[in-house]
């Protein structure tokens, strides 16, 4: 159980990427791996032999992503431009239609906004729960492993199942929570928290949060295992409060954490599928309706194939316009004060050390 | 680059033959004296009856051999769709359930489903007027083994504590019944408006109430929603959700999983009726403990009349289901499906109260008194109208049942739902 | 491309504290009454709703709709004991646990032999290969489910086995598995590969011998993430498999509908087939963190 085999990749990860990272952008000469003595007389042969090797690496993956991924996307694609039933061959070509349907459709154009709202929503709660959970889950304190065991159990369940034990909790009248409301003197809504138009969407996002809460805590707590003792240990013999190194050291070296995690979850919650399919079906009256769950009620349900293609081209651009701009607004800014940040924190370390030795 | 994409096709190939290597499945769907039938009666009695006529079948016709599957519903519509769209007759069941309407049609279009015309004409006289939902262009794709109407099943016992004496018959009586059970602290009526379905037939009702069967009959083939009825329909679904009626919740009710289901809170006696079909009284007993539902505090009446309609007071709405061969099903397959509308399998089917049976000669045999009333109300109904959501096919059907829930979550207004609707058809033609 | 990389977990330095050894932080008011206060509103909120499922399944269901919020009184040992003693169950569970099994080894070994070349060679296009597979993450699989069913049925013939469904879920855990294996590599000291170049090792003689157990915790956490997906997957399974052929979450939704009245039994069926996936996710819980410190570290 111990995780020791990792400590010294870790210690070594940031000096290796980094390197990478800042020679990625000067084009390098073909060769062996950067700086394995292997680039011999016989460059031509070891360069064949390169090319060689990568494929052989990485053909089995790309081969399977080709083969599951890419030709059903292709092929999703091509269903876009089809006005098809489902059944036989395609051959009633409608061109961009399906898109320009899709577009002016009120409840794809709210399903936009529901999953913005899911983005959004999700990030805002998770992240300072997350973070306050992972806190407290790196303290040293009595039944640890037992609290970091429980966080993650619900991240571990399949949507599926989660949301079919909601639902009998949710359940209207005859559900605990209803219970639970009505125990404690309030009058729970009228149609029930999911039949409600104006509650669903934020029950939804509430029940999303305690689904994948568990995964920032994870990802978190990761972070925070790469910040050293000794800048704690420092920072508290200088007098700061246990608040204060958290707030001062930590929070500010897992900022790359955070960010990397709002990416994963931004992608999640743009791709939110099942939990609503179970919940809510995308209801009442489409109050919850997301992109995923507007193609899947087009294809399976009402068998408008060319619609679902479109739609799902049109999340797609949407997911993938989004992770561009994360990247070049957020994560760019990464690299670029990587140097600063990492200089920063090396000084703070160092200067705690010495104040460390000092008091000793 | 180019030995690059040659060693990624040969690793493709190479994985493809792996793949299929690995393939175990050994039936295949092909052969010539196997069925593939799939139904979706996953529970006794009904599942053991249908295991039962298959190994008779086999008994009778040595050498064929009939491979029964049960599914859940919606699972069954699911895979059926998609065995449908691969077009690999090796997915595709020999035998399987069609619910007729637009989804018949788009199957005939395609070359899915087998003309029965010739090969079980018998049948089809048997059976009468009702196999017109399962027609196209005057000729037979599949023998309906069970017809229902939808109407109101209600609890006597509560309606009496109500001081309900006679069942509504119409709309004031209606809004009556309800302004009583209200008063006696009774939640009226309870509606899956989840799943959508159970909401849009309170509409599919009115309609067929307001609209004579001219324009119905006309609207399925045309497609053209302008007559005024249908928004007239839509006004008089909207005083039923503006009377408040239904259960709390009834926006996230799923139809009729579970007691919590508006078919389970009629089963234990938590609302006093359900607009629902004849499967109403076999889902209660699979819903309540003691498997028997309302048992005889079990009610039924037809949806009520609206003042001024155009409908024929008699006619009623509903569906059914039809067993259908596949497009290069053995020939063995028609055999099969003839014999499950005979009166020996109709006659277990009725008894085991599966439904209700279209072989006249098996009708007497409903042991349920519920649905022995049932059937002479679908029997001595002029027409019977199918599902709107069938009738008209799934893309306007959808479109439909949507708006109709609109309306029901006071988001929508009559003229929204025939406009959702006329945009759908539109993209039809 | 290196403008457009889109290179999320490919944090960079930031100062671990180079080769410092490290002590578990003992804290410092570890243990205040508050901690443990905050600690047990976020466990009940936490396990709360899978423990009222878990219950659920030892009460009856006359118990169940008097009290929505009750205990179990008296317990029941039956709706277990009926789940346990179904043939159907066990099967399932195989029919999961095989397929479970084949994801995770090809997502696993594939992912890792495609994370290496992105993680140690120099090369023109790495970065846009590594697009490809960042790419790859912005597809939900729900978008292409109806193609790649046609795909798998009429083109491979592969439905209604495990392989069927095993080899396009790998497929799409394979750009997260990328994704989070190629930093963690990146990791990873060198010198052991290098030493082994000079001894005139081959590259993938290399990879198999020492990149391999090297890269152990990486890879337990993207197989038990890899797992963990395949053991929960729906959609895909019910299209493509039957009768004695379906996996758990099938069974439970089948389950379900077929016992619809049977609330208690689904609660159990429901707990039944959580609990493998839960144990050994939590078996690896902690080297699954330290996988994904070499991920995400900050």
């Amino acid at each position: 159980m111990t995780h020791d085999v990792t400590e010294p990749a870790a210690a070594a990860s940031g000096h290796a990427t980094s390197d990478a990272r800042r020679t990625g952008a000067v084009r390098r000469a073909p060769g062996g791996p950067a700086g394995t003595g292997s680039a011999g007389p016989n460059r031509r042969g070891d360069d064949w032999r390169k090319r060689l090797e990568i494929l052989v690496f990485v053909t089995p993956a790309l081969a399977l992503i080709a083969l599951f991924v890419a030709w059903p996307i292709v092929t999703a694609v091509r269903f876009s431009v089809y006005d098809w039933k489902g059944f036989g061959d395609l051959t009633d070509f409608v061109g961009l239609e399906n898109y320009a349907e899709v577009l002016g459709d009120e409840v794809f154009r709210s399903a936009v906004g529901h999953n913005m709202v899911i983005v959004v929503g999700s990030i805002l709660l998770q992240l300072p729960l997350g973070v306050a959970i992972a806190l407290l889950l790196n303290r040293k304190m009595r039944g640890q492993g037992l609290l970091r065991t429980i966080i993650f159990v619900p991240y571990v369940l399949a949507e599926v199942i989660a949301a079919v034990v909601w639902l009998q909790l949710l359940q209207p009248q005859y559900g605990f929570i209803d219970a639970v409301t009505a125990q404690i003197g309030l009058t729970p809504p009228e149609q029930g928290w999911l039949g409600t138009p104006e509650y669903a969407l934020w029950i939804v996002l509430l029940v999303l949060t305690w689904k994948y809460l568990g995964l920032a805590v994870l990802l978190f707590l990761a972070g925070m295992q790469g910040v050293s003792e000794e800048l704690h240990e420092a920072a508290q013999l200088d007098g700061a409060s246990w608040w204060q190194t958290q707030w001062r050291i930590t929070i500010p070296l897992l900022g790359p954490t955070m960010r990397t995690w709002a990416f994963l979850s931004m992608i999640g919650s743009i791709q939110c599928f099942d939990m609503i399919w179970v919940l809510t079906q995308g209801g009442p009256a489409d109050a919850t309706a997301t992109m995923a769950t507007y193609l899947i009620d087009e294809g399976t349900k009402r068998h408008n194939y060319g619609i679902a293609g479109a739609a799902s081209v049109i999340l797609f651009v949407i997911a993938f316009a989004m992770a561009l701009a994360y990247q070049v607004l957020i994560l760019r800014r990464d690299t670029q004060d990587d140097t600063q940040r990492y200089t920063r924190a090396e000084s703070a370390l160092f200067g705690a050390l010495s104040r460390k030795r000092k008091a000793a | 680059m180019s030995r690059k994409t040659q060693a990624l096709a040969a690793l493709c190939a190479g994985l493809m033959i792996a793949a299929t290597g690995c393939g175990s499945s050994g039936d295949s769907g092909g052969d010539d004296n196997t069925i593939i039938w799939w139904h979706n009666s996953n529970n006794d009695p009904g599942k053991g009856y249908y295991e039962q006529v298959a190994k008779d079948f086999e008994k009778a016709n040595p050498g064929v051999d009939v491979k029964v599957q049960a599914f859940a519903h919606e699972d069954m519509l699911t895979k059926l769709d998609a065995a449908f769209q691969s077009g690999d007759p090796e997915q595709i069941p020999d035998v399987y359930m069609e619910r007729g309407g637009g989804e018949l049609a788009d199957h005939v279009e395609a070359g899915l489903t087998k003309d029965l015309s010739e090969d079980a004409s018998d049948e089809i006289d048997m059976i009468g007027g009702s196999v017109a939902g399962w027609q196209v262009d005057g000729k037979t794709y599949a023998l309906p083994f069970s017809i229902g109407v939808v109407g109101f099943w209600y609890n006597k016992d509560l309606f009496a504590k109500a001081g309900i004496t006679t069942a509504p018959t119409t709309m004031e009586d209606f809004y009556a019944a309800v302004d009583k059970l209200k008063a006696a602290g009774i939640q009226p009526v309870s509606v899956g408006a989840k799943d959508a379905w159970p909401a849009a037939h309170y509409y599919y009702w009115t309609a067929v109430r307001e609209c004579s069967e001219d324009v119905l009959t006309s609207a399925v083939k045309s497609l053209d929603f302008s007559d005024a009825c249908f928004e007239k329909a839509g006004d008089d679904l909207v005083d039923i959700v503006a009377k408040k009626p239904f259960n709390n919740g009834f926006l996230s009710t799923g139809a009729q999983e579970g007691p919590t289901s508006a078919s389970g809170l009629l089963a234990t006696g938590k609302v006093a009726m359900e607009l629902a079909g004849h499967w109403e009284p076999g889902v209660m007993q699979g819903i309540t403990e003691d498997k028997k539902g309302l048992g005889d505090k079990t009610g039924w009446f037809a949806f009520p009349q609206i003042e001024g309609g155009q409908g024929d007071p008699a006619a009623q709405m509903g569906g059914g289901d039809a067993w259908a061969v596949s497009e290069g099903a053995p020939d063995a397959s028609v055999d099969f499906v003839k014999y499950l509308l005979s009166t020996d399998v109709q006659t277990g089917f009725a008894k085991n109260g599966m439904g209700l049976p279209t072989n006249p000669d098996a009708t007497g045999a409903l042991t349920d008194p519920a649905l022995a009333d049932l059937i002479k109300v679908r029997d001595s109904a002029p027409y019977v109208q199918l599902y709107f959501d069938t009738a008209f096919g799934q893309s306007v059907g959808g479109a439909m049942n949507d708006a109709i829930v609109n309306v029901f979550a006071g988001k929508g207004s009559a003229a929204d739902i025939v406009k959702a609707t006329q945009a759908a058809a539109d993209k039809e033609k | 491309m290196a403008g457009v990389t889109l290179d999320p977990l490919a944090e960079t330095g930031n100062g671990s504290g180079g080769s410092l050894p490290k002590r578990r932080r003992a804290g410092s008011g570890g243990g205040n009454l508050w901690v443990y206060l905050i600690a047990l509103i976020v466990v009940a909120i936490t396990v709360g709703p899978v423990l009222y499922g878990a219950m659920g399944g030892f009460r009856t269901n006359a118990q169940l709709a008097d009290k929505p919020a009750g205990l179990p009184d008296p317990w029941v040992w039956s709706n277990y004991a009926g789940v346990l003693s179904n043939p159907s169950f066990w099967q399932y569970a195989l029919n999961s646990t095989m397929i479970a099994i084949i994801t995770t080894v090809v997502t696993v070994v594939f992912g890792l032999m495609a994370a290496y070349p992105l993680a140690r060679y120099q090369f023109r296009g790495r970065e846009a290969l590594f697009m490809v597979f960042v790419l790859g993450l912005l597809f939900p699989a729900a978008v292409a489910i109806i193609p790649l069913f046609i795909i798998i049925t009429r083109n491979l013939h592969m439905a209604n086995t495990w392989w069927g469904v095993a080899l396009p879920q790998a497929a799409f855990a394979l750009p997260m598995t990328v994704v989070i294996l190629r930093p963690f590599l990146m990791a990873l000291p060198k010198e052991l590969e290098e030493a082994a170049l000079i001894d005139g090792a081959g590259r993938i003689s290399v990879f198999w011998r020492v990149l391999m157990p090297l890269s152990a915790p990486g890879m337990i956490t993207v197989g038990v993430l890899a797992f963990v997906t395949s053991w929960n997957a729906y959609l895909l399974p019910l299209l493509l498999l039957q009768d004695q052929m379906r996996t758990l979450p099938l069974g439970v939704a089948d389950f379900s509908t077929e016992h619809s009245a049977d609330t208690a039994g689904v609660l159990a069926f429901t707990t039944l087939a959580m609990i493998p996936a839960l144990v050994l996710f939590l078996a690896f819980q902690r080297r699954l963190v330290s996988g994904l410190q070499g991920a995400v570290k900050g």
